[in-house]
């Protein structure tokens, strides 16, 4: 009996300890999917475009999970501190709602990151940039959506399509029926700029002279905030829900054993 | 009047002296648009019409080497650029004088001639010199002819046959066949069995709700309140029956 005694504020103590984690990082995994969903690389238009935007999805979901993670931590602390079997039950099956749709945004997150390769930027790039008759409204949101996110990616990261500036010569686009290929072997964008906005030298850029052009693919600039969002929504949640997972396992004992 | 002049005086042309040079497409420096879908760059020839200073030097473009004759003049309908290929088989463009190709060659400057430049003419026949874009993707045999007073009086060998890019549609680019990566598999296979986990936990909870299957009902029990009742043992209610 003693030694029963002395177990009840150890393991009391480790679920509150528990608790307040879940709510700390409840907080942080809602601060992080509002920074996600806010776009700062203003990459969304391009998913978008793909019809491939999961991983905006799973960022929305993860805003409302940490908000009831932190919720229910608090109620789980008061339940346990009480000792109250009605608390404890209401606070033990909504978590494993929550768990349910966090594992849901884990799972929608990593699989639409692997949807996310350098064909299926090239083929929209090719589809859509600077398309001159788009079908119906939706068409032309998303080809204004991606021409604009195109040319401030191009004139940000100094880069050129997707894998280079050949993406516009081994491939017919929609670019390519508006604009001469002598003219424009590539799009004006991926010429060096000056401080005005003008291409250094337009002969050198149209010859593709080294130092007057972007010779680099923007399928990194792409791919690394696009990286760090999934990733982070993804593995976060599940480093979440593996302490949650534990916690909810000694709560289920602890409830067991309460008299009621 | 240049081919009335021509027909007047068939045979009377001098020798074409043969200049020794293949022109070739630019190796230095590595040109990104050497060729395009429409256009190529060539190097220019250099310090090789020294003996001709007072020639016009034309570019000729064609199909096949022996379809051109040197007797056909520039700036006619038998060497436009707006009847190639349809019904001439070469045409000729870039005209230029022994003072646009200076010798020494590369005098830190590149020294290209770009090929299908021009895209204002293409349709002009006011022009049919123009330089404008290739209408296929080749190959083209290209070489310099040198003319006096409208008569040929060198050339240089014609050029390896030269290919143009070819443009491939974007629908041959598939981007349904890639797999899931090991990540994502690993972290569905670990979330679901500790869901699943859960789930059974619950499910027991529930199932022996009240009973004392873990660890005893007294292990997390509060302070027992004990209550004794008083028991009245004296029968002091049977004494007024006794008095009468």
């Amino acid at each position: 009996m003693a030694k029963s005694e002395d177990c009840i504020p150890i393991l009391q103590g480790l679920l509150v300890f528990g608790n307040v984690i879940i709510g700390m990082c409840g907080i942080a995994l809602t601060a992080e999917c509002i920074y996600f969903v806010s776009d700062p690389h203003g990459l969304y238009p391009l998913l978008e475009a793909t019809e491939n935007d999961g991983i905006y999805a799973a960022a929305w979901i993860g805003i409302f999970v940490g908000f009831a993670l932190f919720a229910l931590s608090i109620l789980g602390i008061i339940g346990i501190i009480k000792s109250n079997r009605t608390l404890l039950l209401v606070y033990i099956i909504l978590m494993l709602i929550t768990f349910a749709f966090e594992m849901a945004s884990c799972i929608t997150a990593a699989t639409h990151r692997d949807f996310l390769t350098p064909n299926l930027f090239l083929k929209q790039m090719l589809e859509r940039y600077q398309k001159a008759e788009p079908a119906n409204n939706n068409d032309q949101w998303m080809t204004e959506g991606v021409t604009k996110t195109w040319d401030k990616l191009m004139l940000q990261n100094h880069c050129c399509g997707v894998l280079g500036p050949s993406d516009w010569q081994e491939y017919t686009s929609a670019f390519r029926l508006t604009h001469y290929d002598a003219d424009f072997p590539w799009p004006r964008k991926c010429c060096a700029m000056d401080a005005q906005g003008l291409p250094v030298n337009l002969d050198g850029c149209k010859l593709g002279v080294p130092g007057y052009y972007n010779s680099n693919g923007c399928y990194d600039a792409i791919s690394g905030p696009v990286n760090t969002h999934a990733w982070g929504v993804a593995w976060f949640g599940f480093a979440i829900l593996c302490w949650t997972f534990c916690v909810l396992l000694g709560t289920m004992f602890y409830w067991s054993g309460i008299e009621y | 009047l240049l081919p009335l002049l021509l027909l007047l005086l068939p045979a009377a042309h001098g020798e074409v002296k043969h200049v020794q040079y293949t022109p070739f497409l630019t190796k230095t420096p590595v040109l990104e648009g050497l060729t395009t879908g429409s256009t190529f760059v060539l190097e220019q020839p250099r310090c090789i019409f020294k003996d001709y200073s007072n020639a016009d030097i034309w570019l000729v473009v064609a199909l096949q080497k022996s379809s051109f004759n040197n007797s056909v003049a520039p700036g006619t309908a038998e060497s436009a650029f707006q009847n190639f290929p349809d019904s001439v088989p070469a045409y000729m463009t870039l005209n230029a004088t022994l003072a646009n190709y200076p010798c020494p060659e590369h005098d830190g400057n590149i020294t290209v001639l770009r090929v299908g430049s021009e895209t204002s003419c293409i349709r002009d026949d006011a022009r049919p010199t123009c330089n404008g874009p290739l209408p296929g993707p080749g190959p083209y045999l290209v070489k310099f002819l040198a003319l006096k007073d409208s008569e040929p009086v060198a050339e240089t060998d014609w050029s390896q046959p030269i290919m143009l890019r070819t443009a491939k549609s974007p629908n041959s680019i598939s981007t349904t066949d890639e797999g899931h990566s090991a990540g994502m598999i690993a972290l569905t296979t670990i979330l679901s069995i500790l869901f699943a986990i859960l789930l059974a936990g619950l499910v027991a909870m529930l199932v022996f709700w009240g009973s004392d299957a873990c660890g005893g009902s007294s292990t997390f029990s509060k302070p027992e309140a004990v209550t004794v009742r008083r028991y009245n043992t004296h029968h002091v209610y049977d004494q007024p029956a006794a008095r009468l």
